[in-house]
């Protein structure tokens, strides 16, 4: 089949899941099964695109043109296609977990929460896909405006202040910032296009360059970089899986996917390394990733500590751009599949807890690892991989980052990521060592059972997964050569 | 064709299917069995370097056999199935997995060939080996593990930075002999030196290996600092600034190990001590240092697994290691007393005892190369661990004032694994050509001669006499129920203290930002609401849905940037 | 297990063996062994020859007095620092591992078939 077909299934299959949630209301394991089917092929032509297209770059894909130099485009490049991977490919994971999670709990409105997490889906896909900042930036607003019922399903006051503030940061970040540089970089170019090399190069010099990452940066309020972060800890109302799967994979990683896209096609590298212009964002990036891990250790409220070890996360992925190296770029790249399977193996274990016991502050989950052993062993792979520690697949995009940061001569950068490590230690371990290795004096193993198979089969496959992306590793960081040119180093 | 599978394989593969064989002999057996097979798969192999995989452009080197990794991974071996065998009566998975995946780290890092995996394996032992101390299940120990692991770790990620530092330097990541000058060294030196405990850097092994399971501080002491030895020796031989390193850590845990009242932690102490003494080895960095380091390594893993296996054994019967509770055991555990006294005579380097063979060759290096007063330094460490791991460890346990505690003798699995290593103790001390044999460098030294051993037992009986005149007097200090301070009050009082008033100011930076944010989106909200609300201007002009308005503005404002 | 009353029969062959050692007269005769065994090494400085790195060996029976000095410094030294660094138990916390007794049900006893 061709790539244009495919890229336009890939966003068609999830889209028609949300038209069949919405039509078959009344039939619900109609309903999940059609979307299990779908979130199947979805992946399914993203892995036929992965097999025509490899690590090359395809042909733009246009779809209709607004004006002379703006379309609304796709193309495929190795960047966009890894994202695309682990956004489909974790969708058919999540939403096995959603059902389990979603009935386990008795939550309502399951035609609602579906629907839109399917448009969620096609909109990442959208965004994995686009050619041009343009095609990006409707599917990201698109993305924003898809999940905020999902961050309001449970409909309580809690609930709908979260999701205000969700949209408020996330809406008004992308309109007052994004746009302003998305028109501004087009009125400098006339085009917006992402081209290999960057557009900007060679159109801006001095003190332009700074300012306008500045607006790409903090516009791009998905990738939660400090101050613009409270979104994601205020999401964290919404119900596990969409915790899991949109806050710490597709809309978290559209928002670093986004700032790697503008650093890389917009930007270009050689642009950045040569004004420095990114070295500020590096502090910004630093500060965000230590401070982060330590307001993280101050939450006793596992979910809200995972928010923050988000937060604390994707600052390496902005961090990796920021040093403006060929492997901080590809380290951050690496590390938003490596980050996403490990942090939504650690949300859905979170969620599976919560199923079984309804517990979610850490400090009562003591003992609980005696009768949830897969929950808990599945939690400490996950951790070990965020943590960035071998066999795990964590470790390689430390590696790649550090060595990055080793070429750009950033010993402050390195020193973020070794002191994060450690944090990350302080903040992830506590909750499996006293779950497995503590008795309770409340006893809260009493009547508890291992989560519902729903709920504790998809984290162990993940964590798996964060064990086969160990082995991957090298394969992954090839195929996402061709983003910075050829050649390592 | 594969011709070659590295040993360390063996042990994941063990570690893997333990869980699903049924618990009782049968998987004791398989557990001894692993370390068998791993030296089976190394042993054959001629020397040079096997398993090199390209991954991201780096050569990584999975097996890397030449006589420095060879020794170690011999005596690794050993170590690894001697506690198998001593932990023959455990039932719980997790530790028997955790000890064979720790042992099979340690193996693994001592035979690759490259910093990226070295990292793997380093990281690997301290994730495995965290589960032997949390394995206790008390709240102590939970958090004496993850103080362990925060260090640990803390190693591992300063190797990696050394590691990228040293790569984009020079381009290669071979682990091999590198000389101190660069950040990238200082920081990998720095990584081996917590591990092998230096001094100031040394208090998580007196934490931790008091804190683990009976049987998991078997295996805690062999591997790790020694792991971290091995390291030092491949990659910083002859580097002067170890020589004072180790002279330190050779002096100042005698002291602390006199007044320790925990027999497992004196034991700590003494391990520390006889750290020093490698440490010293590999800074001299002579032929005859080298082999000293490695051939100490190798009797020393053997007399302190004995030490901590016998002491291990008391615990297991009585409940308590420390010596106040303790005495008078030689009654009821006279083989136990026996093995134990083997191990103190081999650490204390007594004639015919395998510590004298390996201590000498260090101590003549010292001698050959003109330290002096690391030479005296050594001496007097020689005759202070006589006095606080041969003397006061038997002594407080098994003699001393009788505690009236009558326990039953070590079960026969606890007592087979310390006959055999006090049969290894001995036979090296007797016989130490085989020994000498695996050192990396040739042997030409003898150490029974009249001189040498008339020297030795003259050190270690006068320091006997003067722990009896000592005693006699009342000049001893006693065994007491208490802790004492070390540089763990600077991260357990001191520095959670100033942690505490960082945090505070760092959430209250942190909130007052947010806050702010916040602040500003609740405007901006309340703005939006009151246009495009349900009676906002715009909403009564059209209908409207967030994503229209959104698409709108941006064609006017492309509109705008067009027409401009 | 705690009787102080011991009844040699129940002892193992070797723990009857050592009884020796629990009459004060006994320890007594260890002790002037002692006493005896270093005097004896200190005669043995003129049956050999000694091969000295540094002018301190040539001493006479230097390793004899050097070990006897050092060692009652360590302990007179070690005394003195606990007077300083000694803490009780719970000094830094209630559950510390070393005030905390070993978990009976943590080892493992009820494994052993003996």
């Amino acid at each position: 089949m061709d790539v244009a077909v495919l890229v336009f299934l890939a966003i068609l299959f999830p889209t028609l899941a949300s038209v069949t949630n919405m039509a078959y209301r009344n039939n619900p394991n109609l309903r999940d099964s059609v979307t299990f089917v779908c979130a199947i092929l979805a992946f399914a032509c993203i892995l036929g695109i992965l097999n025509i297209v490899g690590s090359g770059i395809s042909e733009e894909i246009v779809l209709t043109e607004v004006f002379e130099g703006l379309d609304i485009a796709f193309r495929v490049e190795p960047l966009g296609l890894l994202f695309a991977m682990v956004a489909s490919g974790l969708w058919g994971i999540t939403h096995v977990y959603a059902i389990g999670y979603m009935r386990g709990n008795n939550e309502k409105n399951h035609p609602r929460f579906f629907a839109c997490f399917s448009i969620a889906i096609a909109a990442a896909v959208g965004i994995a896909f686009s050619a041009n900042m343009l095609t990006l930036f409707l599917f990201y607003e698109l993305l924003t405006v898809s999940t905020y019922p999902l961050v309001a399903h449970k409909g309580n006051a809690k609930a709908v202040y979260g999701a205000r503030v969700y949209l408020a940061v996330l809406i008004g970040t992308s309109v007052a910032l994004l746009l302003t540089a998305v028109i501004w970089t087009y009125t400098l170019t006339g085009t917006l296009d992402f081209v290999q090399g960057g557009i900007l190069a060679g159109k801006v010099e001095g003190r332009i360059v700074p300012i306008l990452l500045g607006l790409y940066a903090f516009g791009i309020g998905k990738a939660a970089l400090m101050p613009f972060h409270k979104w994601l800890p205020s999401a964290m109302v919404a119900p596990t899986p969409v915790s899991a799967l949109l806050h710490a994979v597709a809309v978290v990683k559209a928002g670093v996917f986004t700032m790697l896209k503008v650093g890389v096609y917009i930007f270009g590298i050689e642009l950045l390394a040569d004004t420095g212009a990114s070295e500020w964002l590096m502090w910004v990036a630093a500060y965000s990733i230590i401070t982060a891990s330590i307001v993280a250790i101050m939450h006793d409220n596992l979910k809200r500590r995972l928010a923050y070890s988000t937060v604390s996360q994707l600052g390496y992925i902005t961090l990796g751009m920021a040093l403006a190296t060929k492997m901080g770029i590809l380290g951050g790249g690496l590390h938003i599949a490596m980050h996403a399977l490990g942090k939504i193996t650690l949300f859905m274990c979170a969620g599976a807890i919560y199923v079984a016991t309804r517990k979610t502050e850490i400090s009562q989950m003591t003992g609980l690892g005696q009768t949830m052993p897969v929950t808990f062993a599945a939690f400490g792979i996950g951790a070990l991989s965020i943590i960035g520690l071998p066999p795990l697949g964590g470790s390689w995009s430390k590696w790649a980052l550090i060595v990055g940061a080793a070429d750009a001569g950033q010993l402050i950068a390195i020193f973020a990521l070794m002191l994060s490590s450690i944090l990350n230690v302080a903040y992830l371990l506590p909750v499996v060592a006293k779950g497995a290795f503590l008795k309770s004096d409340d006893n809260p193993c009493k009547g508890v059972r291992e989560a519902p198979l729903f709920c504790c089969l998809p984290p162990a496959i993940t964590a798996v997964g964060c064990l086969a992306l160990f082995f991957w590793g090298g394969m992954l960081l090839d195929f996402l050569q061709p983003v910075v040119g050829d050649g390592h180093g | 064709m594969i011709d070659f599978i590295p040993p360390f394989l063996a042990y994941i593969a063990g570690a893997l299917l333990i869980p699903f064989l049924p618990k009782g002999h049968g998987r004791s057996a398989a557990l001894c069995i692993v370390p068998v097979v791993g030296a089976a798969l190394m042993w054959p192999l001629p020397m040079g370097s096997y398993g090199q995989i390209g991954v991201m452009g780096l050569e990584l080197t999975l097996l890397r056999i030449d006589k420095l990794s060879i020794i170690f991974g011999v005596i690794f071996s050993l170590a690894a199935f001697l506690a198998m065998l001593y932990a023959w009566h455990i039932r719980d998975t997790i530790q028997q997995s955790a000890a064979l995946l720790y042992s099979g780290s340690a193996i693994g890092a001592v035979f690759c060939g490259d910093l990226i995996s070295l990292f793997f394996f380093w990281e690997g032992t301290a994730i495995a080996s965290v589960f032997l101390i949390w394995a206790r299940g008390t709240t102590g120990a939970y958090f004496t593990g993850m103080r362990y692991l925060v260090v640990q770790v803390a190693s591992g990620v300063i190797l990696i930075a050394g590691a990228g530092l040293f790569y984009t330097e020079t381009g290669s990541i071979t682990f091999d002999r590198m000389q101190l000058g660069s950040l990238a060294t200082w920081l990998i030196f720095l990584a081996f030196g917590i591990k092998c405990a230096f001094p100031l850097l040394h208090n998580w092994l007196q934490d931790a290996y008091p804190a683990a399971t009976v049987t998991g501080t078997v295996v805690l002491s062999a591997f790790t600092t020694k792991l971290a030895v091995y390291a030092l020796a491949r990659s910083f031989p002859g580097t002067e600034l170890l020589i004072y390193i180790g002279a330190i850590m050779t002096l100042f845990p005698i002291f602390y190990a006199v007044i320790e009242n925990d027999l497992r932690r004196v034991l700590a102490y003494s391990l520390n001590n006889q750290l020093g003494f490698m440490v010293v080895g590999v800074g001299i960095g002579t032929e005859l240092a080298l082999n000293g380091t490695a051939a100490h390594a190798f009797a020393h893993i053997l007399y302190k697994a004995l030490l901590f296996m016998s002491v291990g054994a008391v615990l297991f019967r009585t409940g308590t290691a420390k010596g106040s509770e303790l005495g008078g055991l030689y009654k009821t555990m006279p083989l136990t007393m026996i093995f134990c006294l083997v191990g103190a005579a081999s650490i204390s380097a007594f004639p015919l005892f395998s510590g004298f063979v390996s201590k000498a060759l260090i101590l003549s290096a010292a001698g050959k190369a003109e330290y002096h007063i690391v030479w005296a330094i050594l001496l007097f460490a020689s005759a202070g661990v006589f006095h606080h791991s041969g003397i006061k460890i038997p002594y407080f346990a098994f003699f001393a004032h009788d505690s009236g505690l009558r326990p039953k003798e070590a079960p026969w699995n606890m007592l087979l694994a310390m006959g055999l290593t006090a049969f290894v103790c001995i036979a090296i001390g007797c016989y130490p050509h085989p020994l000498y044999a695996l050192l990396p460098y040739e042997v030409k030294y003898d150490p029974y001669t009249a001189t040498h051993v008339i020297n030795q037992l003259q050190l270690l009986m006068f320091s006997a006499l003067a722990f009896t005149v000592l005693m006699r007097a009342g000049l001893y200090p006693p065994e007491l129920k208490s802790v004492n301070l070390d540089t763990d009050w600077l991260y357990r009082r001191a520095g959670p203290a100033v942690f505490a008033r960082v945090a505070q100011a760092v959430s209250g930076g942190w909130g007052g930002t947010t806050d702010f944010v916040r602040r500003c989106c609740d405007v901006m909200v309340a703005i939006l609401y009151r246009a495009h609300g349900p009676d906002g201007r715009i909403a009564r002009v059209r209908p409207t849905g967030a994503m229209v308005i959104w698409i709108a503005i941006l064609l006017l404002a492309v509109m705008l940037v067009s027409f401009m | 297990m705690a009787d102080h009353k011991t009844d040699p029969a129940k002892l193992p062959w070797l723990g009857r063996k050592l009884l020796f050692l629990d009459r004060p007269k006994n320890i007594t005769l260890v002790v002037y062994a002692i006493y005896a065994l270093c005097a004896l090494l200190l005669l043995m400085e003129f049956v050999y020859t000694k091969h000295p790195y540094f002018g301190l060996e040539k001493i006479f029976g230097f390793y004899g007095w050097y070990g006897f000095v050092m060692c009652a410094l360590l302990v007179i030294c070690a005394r003195a620092m606990r007077v300083v660094l000694i803490r009780s138990e719970s000094y830094y916390a209630p559950g510390d591992v070393e005030s905390e007794p070993y978990p009976e049900d943590g080892l493992d006893r009820s494994t052993i078939d003996d």
